[in-house]
């Protein structure tokens, strides 16, 4: 499984409470009858770490290899949305 | 004399200008439809050469045409913009035409562009289209004044706006933005680009808005290198990295731009998105490694850490690894063995890893979740729903470090109250139920528990707590309930029949099933003095009436002492008939249910053994007569067995399932009873079996077969009994017993090893005396090989005393002996003091 954190866009530090809310507005939009897949993954992701156990036993357990979507949720800390600099954006409008 | 006939070379194709001109037209129309365009134009080119027909013109226009898109679209701009001069002139088709226009601006030839501006014929939808493509052009050079354009160009009108609305939007000032994109015009050459400085605007504050905007803008158009990095933006959850690759260098550092990444993490973001949507660990590990310098610190040691238990064995060999903390490392080697399926070394970091935690004061919990997984580890199944040995000390262990597990304390009761320890069980319900009052689950295993240990007053106090919790929970009444009957059933057994009156009454709150209802009728029949025939009828049809009602019947008859034969008489029942097959059938998921054991079901299946053998040539379909056998084999009822897989066999012959039954209620499930001929059969089924996808008879087959050795996890080793041999040789069977022999007689192993040779059958009839004669045949099994081993045993014809009488002569006369080197073996043993008081005699 992939981060359940980052599929369920809380920190690692998100409380039950945290979590269970993140948890029930992701499923509005992703019913299982709209979107089954994307409703198993939020599923299993809140039952990986809807408890503190859970987020306990997750930390200890979990065996899979982060994906790069991963590594880039964990580095987009670092950034800081801004406008585009004016240079790239008319190099883009004049690349042949 | 005869001349060899010379073979012909495969006739060559002329040359177009060899070839008559239908011919020339019907390859050059084939090449056009097939878009061998060049081809096509080499052939019209000579049409067009030879006469000026216009469907050779037109051929030869398209052929020029489809050319040149193939060389625009590898970026072969200046050869297609040739092309289609070469169109123009010799076709007579106008330039402006196509993509002539987009080619001319990606040359840079905006000299030409301008001109066909210029020309006031130009229709107003390419006017627009050109003006759309040189707008992009234009703005990408902010202070150029554009030349060569009439002074009423929209181009012109609209220029200074449109610099406006890019600027304000550079500054991030998004209300100047809006005004200047307000004042371009609906048929402006720039209005592609309002859609996109809007889409982008949205971006921080409203990303379905920005994905709605630019998804309303047509792919392909002047501006489209600009939106297709939008289109990335807007990319939902984090596909915007994966799109990062399908753009241009440019495309991409605008990208980032949008999403804000600091400069220092372009280069690393870029090659991360190379790495595409699934790369190994290792290659993630080496990127991160590469750019640690750059990457915030919590974010790499996260990452890392995921990463160590994918890196095998070298994981102790990474630098950064023995920098870490003692018990970061023990996980890490943990997960690693895991990962790679060495669950022994798994195990052992696990262990050390609870011992270092558990020495920690805020540790306790997650030493105790490790106890729980290493007893994860130690279930052989993970269904079972109780615990091994292993796995219960560590749930034991885990609920001192953690004594709020629901889970812990259920499996550990469970696995007591199955193993009749009800005191210890009673134990831990004491210590679980003031933490988990009102949990069903624990309340349920509480009445269980009181069963068992027949404290039923303490089972129903507990039951009713449950129903309160959940008023329709089915177990637990069926618990009461079956208690009750059971209770009455000894009652009546006693003839005591007022106490049997009494349960069977306190029985009726907890009643649900029609059965259940069905079977307390029929113990109220049971009740009374003289059989009371129509309660016993209405009993008996309720259960389920003639073969399952008699079933029942029957079953109840015997655990209450009754007749079975004059009770089914007065039954109403009607077995003469041959039953049909559903009446069977049903019968059969009738005893698979049953918690009877086999003795029980058995007896109350033999009086209706005549009616079911009536029903064989019923038409059952093969999954029914399945059920039926697999049921009769529960039961072990091996003559009706016999008789339905004998049947089966007739109808679906050689079926796996069928053989292995059929073998096993004629001769049992041992081995060494099953004639050669069956158990080649068995052989043949096990294939077959396997073929057809049929893994649990073939699997089935297999243990049957082979039976497995016996299981060597004892607690109660005994150190002066002799072990059993290793997995293997012989001759390490016999090297364990020489051993022990000459441990016990205080002589060197080269003493036993003489006495051997000089009396060997005395030495092979002690070893298979002491350790068993089916491990011995087991030995013999594989030093034999199979072939040898079951060659021997027909000669035997079966018979066990006389195989391994025939095996031991064989050792003793030829077979020789393969001694291992003694390597790594200590020096010659001291004398030993005498034995101890309770050490077996040996001879």
């Amino acid at each position: 499984m992939s981060n359940p954190y980052r599929i369920l866009d809380v920190p690692t530090t998100a409380d039950d409470e945290t979590i269970r809310a993140a948890y029930l507005s992701l499923i509005r939009d992703c019913p299982p009858e709209r979107d089954r897949k994307r409703f198993e993954r939020v599923r299993t992701a809140f039952e990986a770490v809807s408890t503190a156990r859970g987020r306990l036993a997750h930390a200890l357990f979990d065996k899979t290899a982060p994906t790069p979507e991963d590594v880039l949720a964990e580095v987009v800390a670092a950034f800081q949305p801004r406008p585009v600099d004016d240079k790239h954006l008319r190099r883009v409008l004049g690349a042949k | 004399m005869s001349r060899k006939v010379k073979q012909s070379k495969p006739h060559a194709k002329p040359a177009p200008h060899a070839m008559d001109s239908a011919a020339l037209a019907a390859d050059a129309a084939a090449a056009l439809s097939a878009s061998r365009f060049k081809e096509a134009t080499e052939l019209f080119k000579e049409l067009v050469k030879r006469e000026r027909q216009t469907a050779w013109v037109d051929g030869l226009a398209e052929s020029y045409a489809g050319r040149a898109q193939e060389l625009a679209a590898k970026g072969m701009v200046k050869e297609a913009l040739m092309l289609w001069r070469n169109r123009a002139q010799l076709c007579g088709k106008p330039l402006a035409q196509g993509d002539y226009l987009v080619w001319l601006l990606r040359a840079g030839e905006r000299g030409e562009m301008l001109q066909f501006l210029s020309d006031k014929s130009l229709p107003d939808a390419m006017r627009l289209n050109l003006e759309m493509h040189l707008a992009a052009s234009i703005l990408a050079e902010p202070n150029a004044t554009p030349s060569g354009l009439s002074p009423d160009s929209a181009l012109l009108r609209h220029l200074p706006g449109a610099r406006a609305a890019l600027e304000a939007y550079c500054k991030g000032d998004f209300v100047a933005l809006e005004t200047h994109l307000q004042a371009i015009p609906f048929r402006s050459p720039y209005r592609d680009l309002k859609t996109v400085l809007k889409a982008l605007s949205l971006l921080q504050t409203d990303v379905e808005g920005a994905r709605a905007a630019i998804t309303r803008l047509a792919a392909g158009g002047a501006f489209e290198r600009l939106a297709a990095v939008v289109r990335a933006a807007v990319l939902p959850e984090d596909g915007w990295l994966a799109a990062l690759r399908d753009l241009d260098e440019n495309g991409r550092q605008m990208l980032l731009d949008i999403k804000g990444c600091p400069n220092a993490l372009r280069p690393f973001l870029l090659e991360l998105a190379k790495l595409g949507a699934a790369p190994a660990p290792a290659q993630l590990f080496d990127l991160l490694t590469r750019f640690r310098r750059v990457i915030p610190e919590e974010a790499l040691s996260a990452l890392c850490l995921r990463l160590f238990p994918q890196m095998g064995r070298s994981i102790e060999r990474l630098p950064d690894f023995k920098k870490l903390p003692k018990e970061t490392q023990l996980h890490m080697m943990a997960l690693a063995a895991e990962a790679q399926g060495v669950l022994g070394s798994a195990e052992e970091y696990w262990k050390d890893l609870a011992n270092l935690l558990s020495k920690i004061p805020d540790q306790k919990l997650r030493a105790a979740l490790v106890l729980r997984h290493l007893a994860d580890i130690a279930l052989d199944n993970k269904m079972d729903t109780e615990l091994n040995a292993e796995a219960f000390r560590y749930v034991e262990k885990s609920l001192e470090l953690d004594p709020d597990d629901r889970s812990s304390y259920l499996a550990i009761i469970r696995t007591l109250r199955c193993e009749n320890e009800l005191a210890k069980a009673r134990a831990f319900l004491d210590r679980a139920l003031p933490r988990f009052p009102k949990d069903a689950g624990v309340l349920l295993e509480a009445v269980e528990v009181a069963l068992a240990g027949k404290a039923f007053k303490k089972a129903v106090g507990f039951a009713k707590q449950v129903l309160e919790l959940d008023p329709i929970n089915p177990k637990v009444r069926g618990l009461i309930g079956q208690a009750l009957f059971s209770h009455a059933r000894k009652q009546i057994k006693a003839r005591n029949l007022a106490a049997a009156r009494k349960e069977l009454d306190a029985s009726e709150e907890w009643l649900r099933s029609p059965v259940e209802w069905a079977t307390l009728k029929l113990l109220r029949v049971f009740l009374t003095e003289y059989l009371d025939e129509t309660l016993l009828r209405a009993a008996v049809a309720d259960l389920g009436g003639s073969l399952v009602g008699a079933f029942r019947l029957l079953l109840e008859a015997g655990k209450v002492g009754h007749d079975p034969r004059s009770l089914l008489l007065s039954s109403g029942c009607n077995l003469t008939a041959p039953p049909p097959a559903e009446a069977v059938v049903a019968l059969a998921q009738v005893l698979n249910a049953a918690p009877d054991g086999a003795k029980a079901l058995g007896a109350a299946l033999g009086p209706l053994r005549a009616t079911l053998k009536r029903a064989l040539k019923m038409p059952f379909s093969e999954a029914d007569y399945l059920l039926v056998c697999e049921a009769l084999h529960r039961c072990e009822d091996h003559e009706l067995l016999t008789a339905f897989t004998k049947e089966a066999l007739k109808r679906w012959p050689g079926r796996p399932v069928f053989v292995y039954l059929n073998v096993i209620a004629r001769h049992g499930s041992d081995i060494y009873f099953i004639p050669y001929k069956d158990q080649d059969a068995l052989d043949r089924a096990a294939r077959e079996a396997h073929k057809q996808g049929d893994h649990r008879t073939s699997s089935r087959i297999r243990t049957l077969l082979s039976p497995p050795e016996e299981d060597m996890d004892d607690d109660s080793f005994d150190p002066f009994d002799l072990p059993f041999p290793e997995e293997g040789s012989f001759g390490s069977a016999m090297e364990g017993f020489l051993g022990e022999l000459s441990e016990a007689k205080g002589e060197s192993l080269g003493g036993a090893l003489e006495e051997f040779l000089n009396d060997p059958r005395k030495m092979f009839e002690m070893l298979v005396a002491m350790q068993g004669e089916k491990a011995f045949l087991e030995i013999m099994r594989k030093e034999f090989g199979k072939q040898e081993f079951d060659e021997l045993k027909r000669q035997c014809g079966g018979n066990q005393k006389d195989l391994i009488r025939m095996l031991v002569d064989a050792m003793v006369e030829g077979a020789e002996m393969e001694m291992p080197a003694p390597v790594n073996r200590p020096g010659p043993r001291k004398p030993k003091s005498p034995a101890p008081k309770n050490q077996k005699d040996l001879f």
